[in-house]
């Protein structure tokens, strides 16, 4: 048993949801405890989803266990009722799991129209990733049927997801890509997929399934039954996207000639016609890496860790068209080990047993070695961006777990040319940003005031370390407070300026301490007005009654 | 009176009651939050209130693992060490989740067991299967019950029951001390080691509407009573509030004009108010109180649905929402059906169906928050209605575009 505070997977409940939300006609029953439900606002808040998540918790409470009911049977009938869904997934979850009952035949017994599959997401075998993908290829399995090639060229995009990293920007630079070419899409699974689409895959002459973490079983599966040919690599940066768009090109041509298809092969057009404005070069990357600009960077070390898919692709950016070094990597898929190890063999540097490469699921561990390394730039997770704040390193997210600040409206691939540009951008406003804190911290404060009040991050810290030391913090607060009325004081000059009283100074400090300026200001114009000299605690109180909070 | 609850027993979205950890391991500064679950008890604490921000939270999970479904009873003392050695705290709560209930762990004894002599482990029933999102502060509190010293005989002071930010706590002991009203403290305070004195003559006064069961046993336990009251939100709930407390200390105030000035306070939000037609969905247990606050600002309150009500600890609510429809585990499809009849002008519904409610052309506020806010009292009067008119304003003020679906297209797949 370990003690554990941050996961980087989600649940094996949390997967099937993914899929099921990615889909159409496609809904998740959790025959859970109603805790479970949690997964739910992960899809309307982080995807801010206008629409209920397309799944639905069978609620077990401790009353129905006692007395023996079961409520999925009626679940199922409602949720049919109420969306007509053509299938439904049920999964138990960690606790149901222990009952070992039936699922089967409970939810035959509810006879509905819908096909119900029962998923044997087992929670302690398997966590979200696994679960996703294992569904993903269950359903491509269960309903892709056999029948011609479209006529023109055409591919599959398998793998983009509800809650994936950036992947409706992925798929719109996917789709651009293939624009370009010429090429069809015959079908983009489970994002946006109903089970019609899942029937035609067959129907293209090759799949793209660019992400380890899900659809490349699928990929390959469709390659063995039905000989539809697989492109598994990530286009990630500008040299794997070249050679990915050449290798596209070869393989299409490749199925038409063997199928005796009489059009021109495809043709790779000018580079120029991927950038969309028609006149400039599909990526910035080559040129920008080369500028003086750049050069600071290839001193810089970074260190990279997330998911599979992810983490060799940063190292391979980084180290292949930015010219940074590499302080080290890792990721947090056991189950994908081998292959990053495999991948980035030459990039890592070398200890006396071979590249080091941290396979973990412990946030302490990496946050650890991010700290042993201290490098220039870290490329991770969520996790890493607060293990960083903490150690003052600065860290862009380029995989799973997120925040709410990554699902950002903008266009943000990671994938292709378009990715190469938003991942360099990326790179170097973070790198910058923190030299330019460490400019300040050296020189002093340029002018600026680095109080409570200011930054997102710094002030979580401060307030964690405030509890750490009181004393301490509480010195610093009494120094800011100080600072702040003398300078309202010089802006606004009164009077009778009025003074605080010792019990009414602590009870302003209470107050939370990025709201205690404007109190502070609000309380002090409320006493002049009134023509109060010293402000009381009862005064405190009083303006704030009357001045709403 | 007595006002008619329906019960649906149905399923409507809410959190577990592990999420009460989310304040009460801030609330309470010198614990640590220990739970005994899975993977998903890890995923839901990281992902729903947004507590990521901390590097070094002062809670975790005990994992369970495959390997653990199989042993009778778990094995924490090497956990307590690694907490102790980085932590220090002067209280762990253990609390329990779905999985181990199952599997019919008895956490009285392995609480009992883990307890060190200067470290106390207390067991918190909070688990999925019985307790919903604020619920579980009740457990909490239950567990700190033992530790609060036994008050003299004659000791006639008030203590405040639930959790409230210092400055709230401020305000109450103020105002407290304005009409003469003596106060022994509050639980929970701030420290493990702070905790008020309680006894026979302990008046106990709830801050929040979800602490029914700790309320009752401080009443049965330590003979102390219990004010029945409105809960101390909006004018309206805080003038009963003081008036019944000073009343059960003997002491007569007369808050009438106190009330009517707040009243006169909240008018530019009452303007707003009036005549709104409101929905509360289910989810954090205030939602009682919200709503007799929002009647008598002059809203029709369409329901109010709780996930819990006791006709006990809530009488005195239930009596002032006479009329009003409401609903104990209310069917959350019906819910939706309801509002899609009646249209109302503002629902309050928890974190997972807010924007979908949105999407569906309502305007829709997070229940969530109100848990989060300072609320409470006189001078959270003013925070409280604006929670209310902000959402209404703000949606007047955007253009009509999000009406044409056009414009949400896309945003599910």
């Amino acid at each position: 048993m370990r003690l554990a505070l941050w996961m980087y997977q989600g649940t094996a409940h949390h997967g099937v949801g993914r899929i099921a939300n990615s889909m159409r006609g496609v809904h998740a029953v959790f025959h859970a405890p109603q805790g479970d439900d949690y997964v739910n606002p992960i899809f309307t808040m982080l995807e801010r989803t206008p629409d209920f998540p397309r799944m639905t918790t069978s609620i077990v409470s401790g009353r129905d266990l006692a007395q023996g009911t079961v409520r999925l049977p009626e679940t199922l009938r409602k949720v049919e009722a109420r969306l007509h869904p053509d299938v439904i997934i049920v999964c138990a979850s960690c606790s149901t799991i222990l009952l070992q009952e039936d699922l089967e035949r409970i939810a035959r017994s509810a006879t509905t129209r819908a096909e119900v599959l029962v998923y044997d997401a087992n929670p302690y075998r398997m966590q979200e990733i696994r679960a996703a993908d294992g569904l993903f290829d269950l359903l491509a399995r269960r309903y892709a049927r056999a029948q011609s090639l479209t006529p023109a060229p055409s591919v599959n995009i398998l793998g983009p997801a509800s809650l994936g990293f950036h992947n409706r920007s992925d798929l719109i630079c996917l789709r651009r890509m293939l624009a370009t070419l010429g090429v069809q899409v015959n079908a983009v699974a489970p994002l946006g997929a109903s089970v019609g689409d899942l029937e035609r895959l067959p129907a293209a002459w090759a799949t793209i399934a660019p992400y380890r973490e899900l659809g490349q079983g699928a990929a390959r599966w469709l390659e063995e039954q039905f000989g539809v040919p697989a492109l598994t690599d990530a286009p990630i940066g500008v040299q794997p996207t070249l050679g990915w768009l050449g290798r596209l090109v070869e393989t299409l041509n490749d199925v038409g000639a063997r199928n005796e298809r009489r059009q021109a092969p495809l043709q790779m057009p000018p580079l120029t016609a991927f950038s969309l404005d028609g006149i400039s070069a599909p990526s910035a990357v080559p040129w920008f890496a080369r500028t003086a600009d750049m050069e600071s960077y290839s001193t810089k070390r970074a260190f990279v860790f997330g998911d599979a898919t992810h983490t060799v692709g940063m190292v391979k950016f980084l180290h292949d068209e930015l010219g940074m070094q590499l302080a080290g990597a890792g990721t947090y898929l056991e189950h994908e080990a081998a292959w990053v190890a495999q991948q980035l063999a030459q990039y890592l540097p070398q200890d006396g047993a071979g590249p080091q490469l941290l396979v973990t699921d412990v946030f302490q561990h990496v946050a650890q070695r991010i700290a042993e390394l201290s490098p220039e730039l870290v490329c991770g997770t969520q996790m890493e961006r607060h293990a960083c704040r903490k150690l003052d390193l600065p860290c862009m997210v380029i995989a799973p777990p997120t925040h709410i600040e990554n699902h950002l409206l903008s266009y943000r691939p990671v994938l292709g040319f378009d990715g190469a540009d938003a991942l360099a951008d990326e790179i170097y406003t973070t790198a910058t940003l923190g030299m330019e804190k460490h400019l300040i911290d050296m020189f002093g404060d340029a002018g600026l005031e680095y109080g409570a009040a200011q930054g997102k991050g710094g002030t979580t810290e401060e307030e964690c370390a405030g509890t750490n030391d009181g004393a301490q913090g509480a010195e610093g607060e009494a120094e800011h407070g100080q600072v702040n009325s003398s300078s309202s004081h010089s802006t606004a000059p009164s009077p009778v300026h009025p003074v605080w009283s010792g019990d009414a100074l602590v009870m302003l400090k209470k107050v939370p301490f990025f709201v205690r300026g404007r109190v502070q200001k609000n309380v002090e114009r409320y006493a002049t007005q009134h023509g109060y000299a010293t402000i009381t605690a009862e005064i405190l109180i009083a303006a704030r009654e009357a001045l709403g909070g | 009176m007595a006002a008619t609850i329906l019960k649906e027993d149905g399923a409507y979205h809410s959190f577990c009651g592990l999420t009460c950890i989310g304040w009460l391991y801030q609330k309470i500064k010198d614990s640590f939050f220990l739970v005994l679950g899975t993977h998903t008890c890890a995923h839901l604490l990281q992902n729903v209130l947004g507590v990521m921000v901390f590097a070094r939270p002062r809670f975790g999970v005990a994992l369970i693992e495959e390997a653990d479904l199989s042993k009778p009873q778990p094995d924490l003392a090497a956990l307590i060490d690694e907490i102790v050695a980085d932590h220090h705290p002067s209280v762990i709560f253990l609390l329990s989740s779905c999985t181990p209930e199952v599997m019919k762990v008895e956490f009285e004894g392995l609480a009992r067991s883990l307890s060190r002599p200067d470290l106390p482990v207390l067991f918190v029933p909070a688990s999925g299967l019985e307790y919903t999102f604020s619920q579980a502060e009740d457990s909490v509190l239950q567990a700190l019950l033992p530790f609060c010293p036994m008050a003299a005989p004659d000791d006639r002071r008030v203590v405040f029951l639930g959790s409230v930010n210092d400055a709230i706590a401020d305000d109450f002991r103020v105002e407290a001390t304005r009409l003469g009203i003596p106060v022994a403290g509050f639980l929970p305070d701030n420290h493990f080691s702070a905790l008020p004195p309680i006894g026979p003559a302990t008046i106990v006064a709830p801050l929040q509407p979800y602490l029914a069961k700790v309320a009752g046993r401080l009443a049965r336990e330590r003979g102390a009573t219990v004010l029945s009251s409105l809960f101390p939100f909006g004018p309206d709930g805080t003038r009963a509030f003081w008036e019944d407390l000073a009343a059960a200390l003997g002491i007569a105030v007369d808050l009438r004009e106190r009330e009517r000035q707040a009243w006169e306070r909240l008018e530019p939000h009452l303007a707003i108010l009036r005549g709104k037609r409101v929905l509360f969905t289910a989810d954090n247990l205030m939602e009682l109180p919200l709503a007799r606050f929002l009647k008598n600002a002059g809203c029709t309150v369409l329901e109010c649905s709780s996930p819990y009500i006791n006709r006990k600890f809530h009488a005195r609510e239930l009596a002032a929402l006479d009329g009003v429809r409401i609903v104990e585990q209310p069917d959350f499809d019906r819910q939706v059906h309801d509002i899609d009849l009646l249209q109302p002008d503002l629902v309050i519904s928890n974190l997972a169906t807010t924007n979908p409610l949105v999407g569906r052309g309502v305007v829709a506020k997070w229940s969530t928050e109100f848990s989060f806010m300072p609320i409470h009292g006189w001078s959270g009067a003013a925070t409280l209605a604006g929670m209310f008119t902000r959402p209404l304003q703000r949606h007047r003020r955007l253009d009509p575009l999000a009406h044409d679906p056009v414009w949400l297209a896309g945003m599910m797949s």
